[in-house]
Protein backbone atom coordinates (compact mmCIF):
# COMPACT_ATOMS: atom_id res chain seq x y z
CA UNK A 1 0.00 0.00 0.00
CA UNK A 2 1.45 3.71 -0.74
CA UNK A 3 1.64 5.95 1.64
CA UNK A 4 0.97 9.61 0.51
CA UNK A 5 0.23 12.43 3.09
CA UNK A 6 -1.64 16.12 2.63
CA UNK A 7 -0.45 19.10 4.67
CA UNK A 8 -1.57 22.53 4.69
CA UNK A 9 -0.25 25.67 6.64
CA UNK A 10 -2.29 28.92 7.04
CA UNK A 11 -0.09 31.38 8.33
CA UNK A 12 -0.71 35.12 8.94
CA UNK A 13 1.03 37.56 11.43
CA UNK A 14 -1.44 40.37 10.90
CA UNK A 15 -5.07 38.95 9.96
CA UNK A 16 -6.27 38.92 13.63
CA UNK A 17 -4.73 39.93 16.70
CA UNK A 18 -2.97 36.70 17.24
CA UNK A 19 -0.62 35.27 14.57
CA UNK A 20 -2.33 32.91 12.43
CA UNK A 21 0.00 29.29 12.57
CA UNK A 22 -2.53 26.88 11.72
CA UNK A 23 -1.01 23.41 10.43
CA UNK A 24 -2.62 20.06 9.62
CA UNK A 25 -1.40 16.64 8.08
CA UNK A 26 -3.36 13.97 7.04
CA UNK A 27 -2.34 10.49 5.61
CA UNK A 28 -4.76 9.66 2.47
CA UNK A 29 -6.59 5.96 3.35
CA UNK A 30 -9.34 4.07 1.48
CA UNK A 31 -12.84 4.95 2.44
CA UNK A 32 -12.95 4.19 6.51
CA UNK A 33 -9.59 2.78 6.54
CA UNK A 34 -6.23 2.91 7.40
CA UNK A 35 -5.02 1.55 4.12
CA UNK A 36 -3.77 3.77 2.00
CA UNK A 37 -5.22 5.07 -1.40
CA UNK A 38 -2.92 3.18 -4.54
CA UNK A 39 -4.53 5.32 -7.61
CA UNK A 40 -4.16 8.54 -9.05
CA UNK A 41 -5.01 10.52 -12.44
CA UNK A 42 -1.68 12.08 -12.31
CA UNK A 43 -0.84 15.64 -12.69
CA UNK A 44 -2.53 17.10 -15.64
CA UNK A 45 -1.60 20.70 -16.68
CA UNK A 46 -3.82 22.10 -19.32
CA UNK A 47 -4.01 25.59 -21.20
CA UNK A 48 -7.73 26.51 -21.45
CA UNK A 49 -8.29 29.43 -24.44
CA UNK A 50 -12.11 29.25 -24.07
CA UNK A 51 -14.59 30.02 -21.23
CA UNK A 52 -16.52 26.99 -21.98
CA UNK A 53 -17.12 24.66 -18.52
CA UNK A 54 -15.01 21.80 -18.90
CA UNK A 55 -15.44 18.19 -17.14
CA UNK A 56 -11.96 17.75 -15.82
CA UNK A 57 -12.08 14.00 -14.88
CA UNK A 58 -14.24 12.18 -17.36
CA UNK A 59 -12.82 9.37 -17.41
CA UNK A 60 -14.01 8.85 -14.01
CA UNK A 61 -17.53 8.34 -14.17
CA UNK A 62 -19.11 9.08 -16.79
CA UNK A 63 -22.36 6.64 -16.69
CA UNK A 64 -21.00 4.67 -14.04
CA UNK A 65 -20.55 5.80 -10.14
CA UNK A 66 -18.84 2.33 -8.96
CA UNK A 67 -16.89 4.18 -6.57
CA UNK A 68 -19.54 6.82 -5.18
CA UNK A 69 -18.82 7.66 -1.47
CA UNK A 70 -15.30 6.22 -1.94
CA UNK A 71 -12.05 8.10 -0.87
CA UNK A 72 -10.84 10.31 -3.50
CA UNK A 73 -9.06 13.74 -3.23
CA UNK A 74 -8.96 16.64 -5.21
CA UNK A 75 -6.36 19.02 -6.49
CA UNK A 76 -6.60 21.85 -8.67
CA UNK A 77 -4.70 24.88 -9.15
CA UNK A 78 -5.14 27.73 -11.34
CA UNK A 79 -1.99 29.04 -12.63
CA UNK A 80 -2.38 32.03 -13.73
CA UNK A 81 -0.73 34.93 -12.64
CA UNK A 82 -2.87 37.54 -13.52
CA UNK A 83 -4.69 38.50 -10.55
CA UNK A 84 -7.64 39.27 -12.12
CA UNK A 85 -8.50 36.02 -13.97
CA UNK A 86 -9.83 33.13 -12.41
CA UNK A 87 -11.98 29.69 -12.56
CA UNK A 88 -14.85 28.80 -11.31
CA UNK A 89 -15.25 25.27 -9.54
CA UNK A 90 -18.45 23.45 -9.34
CA UNK A 91 -19.37 20.09 -8.95
CA UNK A 92 -22.97 19.22 -10.77
CA UNK A 93 -24.12 22.06 -11.35
CA UNK A 94 -23.42 23.56 -7.68
CA UNK A 95 -21.05 26.72 -7.86
CA UNK A 96 -17.97 25.76 -5.39
CA UNK A 97 -16.37 28.92 -5.55
CA UNK A 98 -13.51 30.53 -7.42
CA UNK A 99 -9.96 30.11 -7.94
CA UNK A 100 -8.00 33.46 -8.55
CA UNK A 101 -4.36 33.79 -10.15
CA UNK A 102 -2.01 30.90 -8.03
CA UNK A 103 -5.39 29.90 -5.87
CA UNK A 104 -5.65 25.99 -5.17
CA UNK A 105 -8.29 23.94 -3.60
CA UNK A 106 -8.15 20.73 -1.61
CA UNK A 107 -11.65 18.53 -1.40
CA UNK A 108 -12.65 15.02 -0.99
CA UNK A 109 -14.82 14.45 -4.07
CA UNK A 110 -17.71 12.33 -3.23
CA UNK A 111 -18.78 11.26 -6.88
CA UNK A 112 -22.06 11.00 -6.13
CA UNK A 113 -25.16 11.76 -8.39
CA UNK A 114 -26.58 15.04 -8.71
CA UNK A 115 -29.09 16.18 -5.52
CA UNK A 116 -31.35 17.68 -8.70
CA UNK A 117 -31.11 14.63 -10.81
CA UNK A 118 -29.78 16.08 -14.01
CA UNK A 119 -27.53 13.94 -14.75
CA UNK A 120 -24.40 15.26 -13.75
CA UNK A 121 -22.86 12.38 -12.07
CA UNK A 122 -21.09 14.35 -9.40
CA UNK A 123 -19.01 15.92 -12.18
CA UNK A 124 -16.29 18.69 -10.99
CA UNK A 125 -15.90 20.97 -13.75
CA UNK A 126 -14.00 24.30 -13.89
CA UNK A 127 -14.65 27.38 -16.47
CA UNK A 128 -11.93 29.93 -17.06
CA UNK A 129 -12.81 33.49 -17.14
CA UNK A 130 -11.06 34.53 -20.17
CA UNK A 131 -10.23 32.62 -23.14
CA UNK A 132 -6.71 34.32 -23.88
CA UNK A 133 -5.62 31.39 -22.16
CA UNK A 134 -5.67 30.02 -18.66
CA UNK A 135 -3.41 27.19 -17.49
CA UNK A 136 -4.43 24.95 -14.44
CA UNK A 137 -3.31 21.87 -12.69
CA UNK A 138 -5.03 19.11 -11.33
CA UNK A 139 -4.99 15.70 -9.88
CA UNK A 140 -7.11 13.07 -8.35
CA UNK A 141 -5.81 10.51 -5.54
CA UNK A 142 -8.52 7.77 -5.58
CA UNK A 143 -9.60 4.10 -4.37
CA UNK A 144 -10.24 3.34 -8.02
CA UNK A 145 -11.05 4.23 -11.31
CA UNK A 146 -13.78 2.88 -13.69
CA UNK A 147 -12.88 4.28 -17.35
CA UNK A 148 -15.37 4.44 -20.22
CA UNK A 149 -15.83 0.89 -22.39
CA UNK A 150 -15.14 0.97 -25.83
CA UNK A 151 -16.64 2.86 -28.51
CA UNK A 152 -18.49 0.48 -30.69
CA UNK A 153 -20.47 3.22 -32.57
CA UNK A 154 -20.11 2.96 -36.49
CA UNK A 155 -18.46 6.20 -38.20
CA UNK B 1 -3.67 45.16 4.42
CA UNK B 2 -3.04 41.84 6.10
CA UNK B 3 -0.65 38.82 4.14
CA UNK B 4 -2.33 35.67 5.02
CA UNK B 5 -0.62 32.59 3.03
CA UNK B 6 -2.08 28.97 2.55
CA UNK B 7 0.35 26.36 1.28
CA UNK B 8 -0.33 22.73 0.33
CA UNK B 9 2.15 19.74 0.14
CA UNK B 10 1.16 16.57 -1.35
CA UNK B 11 4.18 14.00 -1.02
CA UNK B 12 4.15 10.38 -1.73
CA UNK B 13 7.64 7.93 -2.19
CA UNK B 14 5.19 5.04 -3.15
CA UNK B 15 2.07 6.60 -4.61
CA UNK B 16 4.27 6.42 -8.17
CA UNK B 17 7.11 5.72 -9.39
CA UNK B 18 8.08 8.62 -9.38
CA UNK B 19 8.52 10.46 -6.62
CA UNK B 20 5.15 12.64 -5.90
CA UNK B 21 6.47 16.24 -3.58
CA UNK B 22 4.18 18.82 -4.84
CA UNK B 23 4.30 22.24 -2.72
CA UNK B 24 1.88 25.06 -3.75
CA UNK B 25 1.64 28.60 -1.69
CA UNK B 26 -1.31 31.00 -3.00
CA UNK B 27 -1.17 34.35 -0.82
CA UNK B 28 -4.91 34.86 -0.28
CA UNK B 29 -6.29 38.46 -2.03
CA UNK B 30 -9.82 39.71 -2.46
CA UNK B 31 -11.19 38.91 -5.53
CA UNK B 32 -9.65 40.23 -9.15
CA UNK B 33 -6.97 42.17 -6.70
CA UNK B 34 -3.50 42.06 -4.86
CA UNK B 35 -5.17 43.53 -2.01
CA UNK B 36 -5.10 40.67 0.85
CA UNK B 37 -7.84 39.76 2.56
CA UNK B 38 -8.85 40.75 5.95
CA UNK B 39 -11.29 39.03 7.87
CA UNK B 40 -11.72 35.67 9.21
CA UNK B 41 -14.13 33.75 10.98
CA UNK B 42 -11.19 32.46 13.57
CA UNK B 43 -10.44 28.70 14.65
CA UNK B 44 -13.38 27.12 15.58
CA UNK B 45 -14.27 23.73 16.83
CA UNK B 46 -17.09 21.83 17.89
CA UNK B 47 -18.56 18.54 18.68
CA UNK B 48 -21.85 17.53 17.50
CA UNK B 49 -23.49 14.87 19.53
CA UNK B 50 -26.97 13.43 19.25
CA UNK B 51 -29.48 11.18 21.59
CA UNK B 52 -30.50 8.90 18.14
CA UNK B 53 -29.29 8.35 15.03
CA UNK B 54 -33.00 9.49 13.49
CA UNK B 55 -31.47 13.18 15.13
CA UNK B 56 -28.52 13.30 13.19
CA UNK B 57 -29.06 16.26 10.97
CA UNK B 58 -26.73 18.51 8.44
CA UNK B 59 -25.19 21.42 10.55
CA UNK B 60 -24.73 24.70 8.84
CA UNK B 61 -21.06 26.00 8.77
CA UNK B 62 -21.02 28.66 7.32
CA UNK B 63 -24.17 30.74 5.77
CA UNK B 64 -23.84 32.28 2.55
CA UNK B 65 -26.11 35.18 3.39
CA UNK B 66 -24.31 36.21 6.01
CA UNK B 67 -21.25 37.18 3.64
CA UNK B 68 -20.73 38.99 0.29
CA UNK B 69 -20.91 37.12 -2.46
CA UNK B 70 -19.20 35.85 -5.55
CA UNK B 71 -16.10 37.01 -3.46
CA UNK B 72 -12.42 35.34 -2.93
CA UNK B 73 -13.39 33.23 0.15
CA UNK B 74 -11.76 29.89 1.37
CA UNK B 75 -12.78 27.53 3.51
CA UNK B 76 -10.96 25.06 6.35
CA UNK B 77 -12.81 22.15 7.75
CA UNK B 78 -10.88 19.23 9.24
CA UNK B 79 -12.50 16.25 11.34
CA UNK B 80 -10.57 15.87 14.14
CA UNK B 81 -11.27 12.34 14.90
CA UNK B 82 -9.30 9.49 15.24
CA UNK B 83 -11.42 6.54 14.60
CA UNK B 84 -11.28 5.91 10.86
CA UNK B 85 -14.48 4.90 10.35
CA UNK B 86 -16.19 7.61 11.13
CA UNK B 87 -16.34 10.72 8.39
CA UNK B 88 -18.56 13.74 8.05
CA UNK B 89 -20.25 14.22 4.67
CA UNK B 90 -19.65 18.02 3.49
CA UNK B 91 -22.07 19.95 1.00
CA UNK B 92 -22.39 23.26 -0.71
CA UNK B 93 -25.79 23.88 -0.90
CA UNK B 94 -27.19 20.93 -1.96
CA UNK B 95 -24.98 18.96 -3.69
CA UNK B 96 -22.37 16.60 -1.32
CA UNK B 97 -18.61 17.31 -2.07
CA UNK B 98 -17.59 14.54 -0.25
CA UNK B 99 -16.47 12.54 3.41
CA UNK B 100 -13.91 13.82 5.60
CA UNK B 101 -12.62 11.01 7.47
CA UNK B 102 -10.72 11.23 10.81
CA UNK B 103 -7.77 13.57 10.41
CA UNK B 104 -8.82 14.32 6.67
CA UNK B 105 -9.05 18.14 6.04
CA UNK B 106 -10.24 20.17 3.11
CA UNK B 107 -9.48 23.36 1.80
CA UNK B 108 -11.41 25.45 -0.69
CA UNK B 109 -12.83 28.54 -2.57
CA UNK B 110 -16.26 29.66 -1.78
CA UNK B 111 -18.64 31.86 -3.57
CA UNK B 112 -21.27 32.21 -1.07
CA UNK B 113 -24.39 32.90 -3.05
CA UNK B 114 -27.15 33.36 -1.36
CA UNK B 115 -30.62 32.60 -2.27
CA UNK B 116 -33.94 34.96 -1.22
CA UNK B 117 -34.86 36.37 2.27
CA UNK B 118 -38.05 36.40 2.42
CA UNK B 119 -40.11 39.66 3.58
CA UNK B 120 -43.35 41.32 4.62
CA UNK B 121 -44.36 44.41 6.17
CA UNK B 122 -47.26 43.87 8.96
CA UNK B 123 -49.33 47.48 9.80
CA UNK B 124 -50.66 48.33 12.81
CA UNK B 125 -54.45 49.46 12.04
CA UNK B 126 -57.43 51.02 13.77
CA UNK B 127 -57.46 51.69 17.48
CA UNK B 128 -55.41 49.79 19.59
CA UNK B 129 -55.94 49.39 23.21
CA UNK B 130 -53.69 48.83 26.09
CA UNK B 131 -53.37 45.25 27.19
CA UNK B 132 -53.81 44.29 22.79
CA UNK B 133 -51.16 41.62 21.59
CA UNK B 134 -49.50 40.62 18.03
CA UNK B 135 -47.52 37.67 18.35
CA UNK B 136 -45.21 36.17 15.93
CA UNK B 137 -42.11 34.12 15.61
CA UNK B 138 -42.73 32.72 19.36
CA UNK B 139 -42.12 36.83 20.79
CA UNK B 140 -45.36 38.75 22.21
CA UNK B 141 -45.39 42.53 21.96
CA UNK B 142 -48.39 43.90 24.65
CA UNK B 143 -49.40 47.54 23.83
CA UNK B 144 -48.36 50.03 26.97
CA UNK B 145 -50.21 52.90 24.68
CA UNK B 146 -52.80 53.74 22.27
CA UNK B 147 -50.67 55.34 19.60
CA UNK B 148 -50.71 52.59 16.95
CA UNK B 149 -47.08 54.36 15.13
CA UNK B 150 -45.54 53.47 19.39
CA UNK B 151 -47.04 49.82 19.02
CA UNK B 152 -45.51 49.13 16.10
CA UNK B 153 -42.02 50.56 17.22
CA UNK B 154 -41.95 48.34 20.21
CA UNK B 155 -42.73 45.88 17.50
CA UNK B 156 -39.91 46.35 15.82
CA UNK B 157 -37.83 47.17 18.75
CA UNK B 158 -38.25 43.14 20.09
CA UNK B 159 -35.66 40.57 19.15
CA UNK B 160 -37.02 37.56 16.91
CA UNK B 161 -35.36 34.22 16.52
CA UNK B 162 -35.29 34.42 12.70
CA UNK B 163 -36.31 37.52 11.63
CA UNK B 164 -34.68 41.23 11.60
CA UNK B 165 -37.03 44.50 11.38
CA UNK B 166 -37.23 48.00 10.30
CA UNK B 167 -40.58 50.24 11.32
CA UNK B 168 -41.75 53.38 9.55
CA UNK B 169 -44.15 55.08 11.15
CA UNK B 170 -46.96 52.06 12.23
CA UNK B 171 -45.33 49.50 9.23
CA UNK B 172 -42.98 46.95 10.72
CA UNK B 173 -40.67 45.72 7.83
CA UNK B 174 -40.01 41.77 8.93
CA UNK B 175 -36.74 40.44 6.80
CA UNK B 176 -35.67 36.37 7.69
CA UNK B 177 -32.00 36.52 9.09
CA UNK B 178 -31.75 33.15 6.28
CA UNK B 179 -32.72 32.94 2.93
CA UNK B 180 -35.21 29.78 2.26
CA UNK B 181 -38.18 28.87 0.70
CA UNK B 182 -41.45 27.63 2.25
CA UNK B 183 -41.55 30.39 4.59
CA UNK B 184 -43.92 31.97 6.56
CA UNK B 185 -46.04 33.81 4.06
CA UNK B 186 -49.26 32.13 2.17
CA UNK B 187 -50.54 34.86 0.32
CA UNK B 188 -50.13 38.93 -0.44
CA UNK B 189 -52.11 39.15 2.38
CA UNK B 190 -51.51 36.26 5.31
CA UNK B 191 -48.28 34.75 6.62
CA UNK B 192 -48.69 31.82 9.09
CA UNK B 193 -47.72 32.05 12.98
CA UNK B 194 -48.98 35.27 13.73
CA UNK B 195 -51.45 35.86 16.36
CA UNK B 196 -53.40 38.89 17.43
CA UNK B 197 -55.15 39.63 20.43
CA UNK B 198 -57.56 42.18 20.49
CA UNK B 199 -59.96 43.32 22.81
CA UNK B 200 -63.06 42.43 21.22
CA UNK B 201 -63.91 45.59 19.63
CA UNK B 202 -63.13 44.56 16.14
CA UNK B 203 -60.88 47.88 16.08
CA UNK B 204 -57.80 46.55 16.09
CA UNK B 205 -55.86 44.77 13.41
CA UNK B 206 -52.79 43.74 12.04
CA UNK B 207 -52.57 43.15 8.71
CA UNK B 208 -50.30 42.13 6.18
CA UNK B 209 -49.08 43.41 2.90
CA UNK B 210 -46.14 42.61 0.89
CA UNK B 211 -47.19 39.14 0.05
CA UNK B 212 -46.48 36.56 -2.13
CA UNK B 213 -43.59 39.34 -3.94
CA UNK B 214 -41.49 38.49 -0.73
CA UNK B 215 -41.40 35.05 -0.98
CA UNK B 216 -37.95 33.41 -0.09
CA UNK B 217 -35.94 31.35 -1.74
CA UNK B 218 -33.22 28.56 -0.42
CA UNK B 219 -30.28 29.48 -0.25
CA UNK B 220 -27.20 28.19 -3.08
CA UNK B 221 -24.23 27.93 -1.40
CA UNK B 222 -24.40 27.39 2.46
CA UNK B 223 -21.90 24.78 3.73
CA UNK B 224 -23.14 22.28 5.97
CA UNK B 225 -21.90 18.93 7.57
CA UNK B 226 -23.19 15.70 8.46
CA UNK B 227 -21.58 13.42 11.00
CA UNK B 228 -21.85 9.37 10.62
CA UNK B 229 -21.92 8.96 13.81
CA UNK B 230 -24.24 10.29 16.50
CA UNK B 231 -21.90 9.61 20.03
CA UNK B 232 -19.65 12.88 19.11
CA UNK B 233 -17.56 13.89 16.46
CA UNK B 234 -15.23 16.90 16.34
CA UNK B 235 -14.95 19.54 13.52
CA UNK B 236 -12.65 22.58 13.23
CA UNK B 237 -13.70 25.06 10.72
CA UNK B 238 -12.58 28.37 9.37
CA UNK B 239 -13.65 30.59 7.21
CA UNK B 240 -11.26 33.53 5.52
CA UNK B 241 -13.56 36.21 3.49
CA UNK B 242 -13.44 39.57 2.33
Amino acid sequence: MATTTAAITLTSADLLTDALSLSATNTLYKAGSTVGLDQTTGMARVHLTATTVVDIFPQLIEASIAFENKSSWVYICNKSEDETEFITVKICEQVIGKLYAGDFLWMPWSMRESANANNHHGDITVAPSVDTGMSIEFTCINEGTEYPTENLATT
Amino acid sequence: MATTTATITLSSLDLLSDELALTTTSTLTNAGGATGVTQASGLSRKTLTYDSDAEIIHTALHRAGDYAADKANKVYIKNTSTTPAEFFIIKVGDESLGRLYAGDWAFFPWSATSGTKETFVVTATGTVAVGESWEFDGITTISASTALNTFAAAVSAQVYPNWTTTVSSAAVTFVARYAASDGVITGDTAITGDVLVESGDGNFTMPITGGTAGAGASSQSDISILPSVRTGMTYETMLIHE
